[in-house]
């Protein structure tokens, strides 16, 4: 997973994933649009087809003076959590 | 020719079933029910199996 | 904010089964429904060498009906891109089936045995080497472990009132799974996909339950439907993982 920073200030930032696809962006997305500093997120991603910038471009806005990355590092730990709680709720009910 | 190994549309494994369902259907048993008893419950695979004809012996005399 | 999940299995066979997932939300049912048929790894056939091939079939033929063909795929003693050594020689007059493959690993054979390869004749054979590849679905279909894997909401039919006396009643079809007024969990199939053979007489109101998905996973066989939702469940929290590495460098 390659990051690339393509705009930062301190309320806004994007950023471009590369290797990801919706798979894990939109869950992603998800997890960061239920953070409370989160005042918008969302993501673009191109078809294989199109050609150029084929690699999902990830778009963050906090408010009450968040570090957007901060968001994106609590929205990825969020999202370990969900998916290890998922695993112990599936294997408690096998 | 031989049967596909998977369906073409949702990729379960049919190719296992096609020797037993066509000896069973020619042997009178209701297509159908094999197909049921088999667990080809799709309709996607089922075509699979119903459309099917062996040509390897048609052919087998051209190398 | 680790939410909490309830899991309950409706029907449940070893590469077979539907279960009902509570608390999750449209992206996560997607994210690992996604996961489960792209990114879960298994082994399949992906170079052959041809030492005779005398069948009607070209050896091009053969390597793809090869690569179909599901193998075990015991993922914790292997890694992406690892390779196995498979081989076949079968002389006609026979047929050569998926069993025939003899495997270098006895960890990694045919899930299925019967399946046919190709039919010989007198004087016909076919011998070849091959190399078995771990994968994901993303990189060719053949390396999909799940098959139709999809999820639907659970849907709460609840009882208005009854129908009136001289009014028709039309069927009313639904697919996957209901819960009833009482809190049961209900297959469809169990009354044949019509709400009216259950509820004769009645007016109905159908609703989807919010967060509540059922999912129905099928393999080809390479795993198991428990090794293939969990594989998924950590491939996405693998990359959660290593995302925020990357993040709080």
């Amino acid at each position: 997973m390659e990051l690339r920073v393509i705009e930062k200030t301190e309320t806004e930032l994007r950023i471009e994933i590369a290797g990801e696809d919706h798979t894990f962006m939109n869950v992603l997305k998800g997890e960061l649009l239920e953070a409370e500093a989160v005042s918008a997120a969302t993501y673009d991603v191109n078809p294989e087809q199109s050609g150029g910038q084929t690699d999902p471009v990830l778009s963050i806005t906090t408010e009450d003076g968040t570090d957007p990355l901060d968001a994106l590092a609590d929205a990825a730990t969020a999202v370990r959590e969900t998916t290890d709680s998922f695993a112990d709720a599936f294997e408690a009910a096998v | 020719m031989m049967i596909p190994v998977r369906c073409f549309t949702c990729g379960k494994v049919i190719g296992e079933h096609y020797e037993e369902f066509e000896e069973r259907s020619q042997r009178g048993e209701d297509p159908a029910a094999v197909l049921d008893d088999l667990g080809v419950d799709r309709h996607c695979c089922r075509r699979m199996m119903v459309s099917h004809t062996d040509l390897v012996d048609v052919v087998a005399p051209y190398q | 904010m680790a939410q909490e999940f309830d899991v309950e299995f409706i029907e449940r066979e070893d590469r077979k089964a539907r279960f009902l997932v509570r608390g999750l939300t449209p992206a996560l049912a997607n994210g690992f429904r996604r996961a489960m048929i792209a990114d879960v790894p298994t082994f399949s056939i992906d170079t052959v060498r041809f030492t005779e091939n005398s069948s009607v079939m070209f050896d091009e033929m053969i390597a793809l009906r090869l690569g179909l063909v599901p193998l075990t795929t015991p993922l914790d003693d292997f890694e992406i891109g690892d390779a196995v050594t498979v081989a076949l020689d079968v002389e006609g007059p026979a047929t050569a089936y998926s069993g025939d493959i003899e495997t270098s690993d006895a960890l990694v054979v045919p899930a299925d045995e019967n399946v046919p390869i190709i039919e010989l004749k007198e004087g016909q054979r076919l011998e070849f080497e091959a190399d078995a590849v771990l994968d994901r679905g993303k990189e060719h279909a053949k390396h999909q472990g799940g098959v139709s894997v999809g999820f639907r909401h659970l849907q709460a039919v609840e009882v208005v009132d009854d129908v009136g006396e001289f009014d028709d009643q039309e069927p009313q079809i639904l697919r996957g799974v209901i819960e009833t007024p009482d809190g049961e969990v209900v297959l469809t199939d169990e009354f044949d996909n019509d709400l009216t053979n259950r509820y004769p007489g009645k007016e109905l109101d159908v609703t989807d339950v919010p967060g509540a998905y059922v999912f129905h996973v099928e393999t080809d066989g390479s795993l198991s439907v428990d090794e293939l939702v969990l594989r998924a469940a950590e491939e996405l929290g693998s990359r959660a993982d290593e995302l925020h590495d990357a993040v709080t460098v």
